[in-house]
């Protein structure tokens, strides 16, 4: 069976953008992703050293006053948008078990390139405080300056690396 | 003015499902937005697909419009709203690496969510790898001072575009559309010079040319509307203040806790009524910035008033402590640590905790009984002898 086609990328930002807008009036904050490693991490860790944990500037502030880092509005969202993926791509007769590639690399080699620019991205988002969805959606539509340079930030430092890497994707 | 939104909710579980649900439908529409696909998403840095710019920013505009159109009305507090507070270099540093990391694995956090519940293995081993990057962070920042420096340099605390600028709010928003409509045409140009270039990705939407413009046209007219509306109220210097609990406050006072700071807040003449051992009267203005001018970043300082019904960090006060609200405010205080607890079962551990609670509130009425009698006169005379700081030694 042919998969249902994307959406119109305006049309889909609209539907994007309503659902951003809708989460600032109910929960006075927008969407994020990044927390969820975050605070499982923060779980696991003042599971092993809780005392190191609340010391530390990543993520003390999640078990502060005995706080149970999971109980948390944007974890929560996650565990929805994990669903909300599936939902989709299940009704688009998209779900498929694959490796998405290039032509022109192994699939070992795409998958190494993956666990390289993950381990990259959750460094960053710690560093940065969020990521594509908690700063430059959510941070962007609030007009918060760091927000707005972390998204050029993003962009700049793509585009620097793209040349480096295009054996993977074109 | 009592606005609408943000909603308040009754409970936390009422809060938490709504996350559930808007989780639901920002997974489902990046899902339809072609996000779970790692080609797609990697096309807007080779040009031929611009899917995540057109995506990424049409949302920006609508909900941007949506959240300061709202304010303009009145409908929507904006001083109530979580806006993410800037610390320029780290967001710098850290915006530059997520963008190589995007490149890299193809996918950024939310959409590597997306794409793994696609069935996408690559995506599930990005997620492990953000795991791994997120443990690492956590890790060097302790390990290494010049990275901790990093995370904090450049705080400027909430910073909007729009007060860097120094214009109107709706005009600022304007002038966003405008700049982002001659954006997408640039990114519709572009692609159409790079067709054919790459092999294209499947299932990409036919893109009917009059709707390019519709979005950013009509997004353009609410924003030109919304500059002659009535300037929204000033989003308020949050972050907004963190809670904490009476008993934990108690339990810190009593630990002698290093570096505590308890600010009384409450007007002058409510003051003179007895309040936390050791507290610091201060005005929620600038007037209290000399008392925490200093502080280092994380230290704690617990603010209290009334009823604990306190609005964001008042302007010009300094980000780097770390601000807490007394949950109830005095009132709390009165009923949860300075009241003797009655048990509520028979069971052992709830008689221990009737133990340690009368221990806590015989340490504190021993404690405030003594600080105003050594400071001020009973309340009945406080009358004439006007208000007098107190300021409680010991802690």
């Amino acid at each position: 069976m042919k998969p249902r086609p994307y959406w119109n990328p305006y049309f889909a930002g609209v539907m994007l953008g309503l659902v951003l807008l809708a989460t600032f009036l109910v929960a006075a904050q927008g969407l994020g992703a990044s927390a969820f490693p975050k605070r499982l991490i923060a779980l696991w860790a003042a599971d092993v050293d809780p005392e190191w944990t609340a010391h530390n500037a990543a993520l003390g502030s999640y078990v502060a006053g005995g706080a149970f880092p999971l109980r948390n509005w944007i974890f929560v969202e996650m565990i929805g948008v994990i669903l909300g993926g599936f939902i989709g791509a299940l009704s688009a007769g998209r779900f498929k078990v694959a490796v998405e590639k290039g032509p022109r690399i192994s699939v070992r080699g795409r998958l190494l390139y993956a666990l390289a620019g993950g381990t990259i991205m959750g460094f960053a988002a710690g560093l940065a405080r969020g990521c594509t969805s908690g700063q430059a959606l959510s941070g962007g539509a609030t007009l918060a300056t760091g927000s707005w340079l972390f998204m050029l930030m993003v962009f700049a430092g793509g585009y620097a690396v793209a040349w480096f890497v295009r054996r993977q994707w074109v | 003015m009592s606005a609408i939104f943000p909603l308040a909710f009754a409970s936390e579980e009422v809060s938490l499902l709504t996350a559930v649900v808007l989780g639901i439908l920002f997974g489902f529409t990046l899902e339809r937005a072609g996000f779970g696909n790692a080609r797609k998403l990697a096309g807007q840095f080779y040009l031929h697909d611009m899917t995540v710019f057109k995506v990424m920013f049409t949302a920006i505009l609508v909900a941007m419009v949506g959240i300061y159109g709202f304010a303009a009305v009145g409908w929507l507090d904006l001083s109530l709203l979580w806006v993410n507070p800037t610390f320029l270099w780290s967001q710098l540093v850290g915006g530059f690496l997520l963008g190589v990391g995007f490149i890299v694995s193809g996918l950024c956090p939310g959409t590597a969510a997306v794409s793994a519940a696609s069935g996408r293995l690559d995506a599930l081993v990005a997620f492990a790898g953000i795991f791994l990057g997120t443990f690492l962070f956590a890790v060097t920042v302790d390990v290494f001072p010049w990275l901790e420096r990093l995370y904090h340099a450049g705080s400027l605390g909430t910073s909007l575009l729009q007060d860097v600028f120094g214009i109107p709010a709706p005009l600022l928003a304007a002038l966003v559309v405008l700049g982002a409509g001659a954006a997408f045409l640039g990114a519709e140009w572009v692609e159409r010079r790079m067709a054919g270039k790459y092999a294209a990705v499947e299932n990409a939407p036919t893109v009917r040319p009059r709707l390019k413009l519709a979005v950013p046209g009509a997004l353009a007219l609410l924003a030109l509307g919304a500059t002659f509306a009535p300037a929204p109220p000033r989003a308020q210097a949050s972050p907004a203040f963190e809670r904490i609990a009476a008993g934990d406050v108690a339990r810190r006072i009593i630990a002698h806790e290093p570096g505590l700071l308890v600010l009384d807040v409450r007007p002058a003449d409510a003051a003179a009524a007895p309040g936390l051992p050791g507290a610091q009267q201060a005005a929620l203005d600038s007037s209290a910035v000399p008392l925490l001018s200093g502080l280092a970043a994380g230290q704690l300082v617990v603010v209290y008033d009334a009823a604990g019904k306190l609005p964001a960090l008042p302007a010009g006060w300094p980000v780097q402590p770390r601000y807490a609200v007394l949950d109830g405010g005095i009132a709390a205080w009165r009923s949860e640590v300075l009241t003797p607890a009655t048990p509520r079962d028979p069971s052992l551990a709830e008689r221990q905790r009737v133990a340690e609670q009368n221990q806590v509130a015989a340490y504190f009425s021993g404690a405030t009984v003594a600080a105003p009698a050594a400071a001020a006169p009973p309340p009945a005379a406080a009358g004439g002898g006007g208000a007098k700081k107190k300021k409680a030694g010991g802690c």
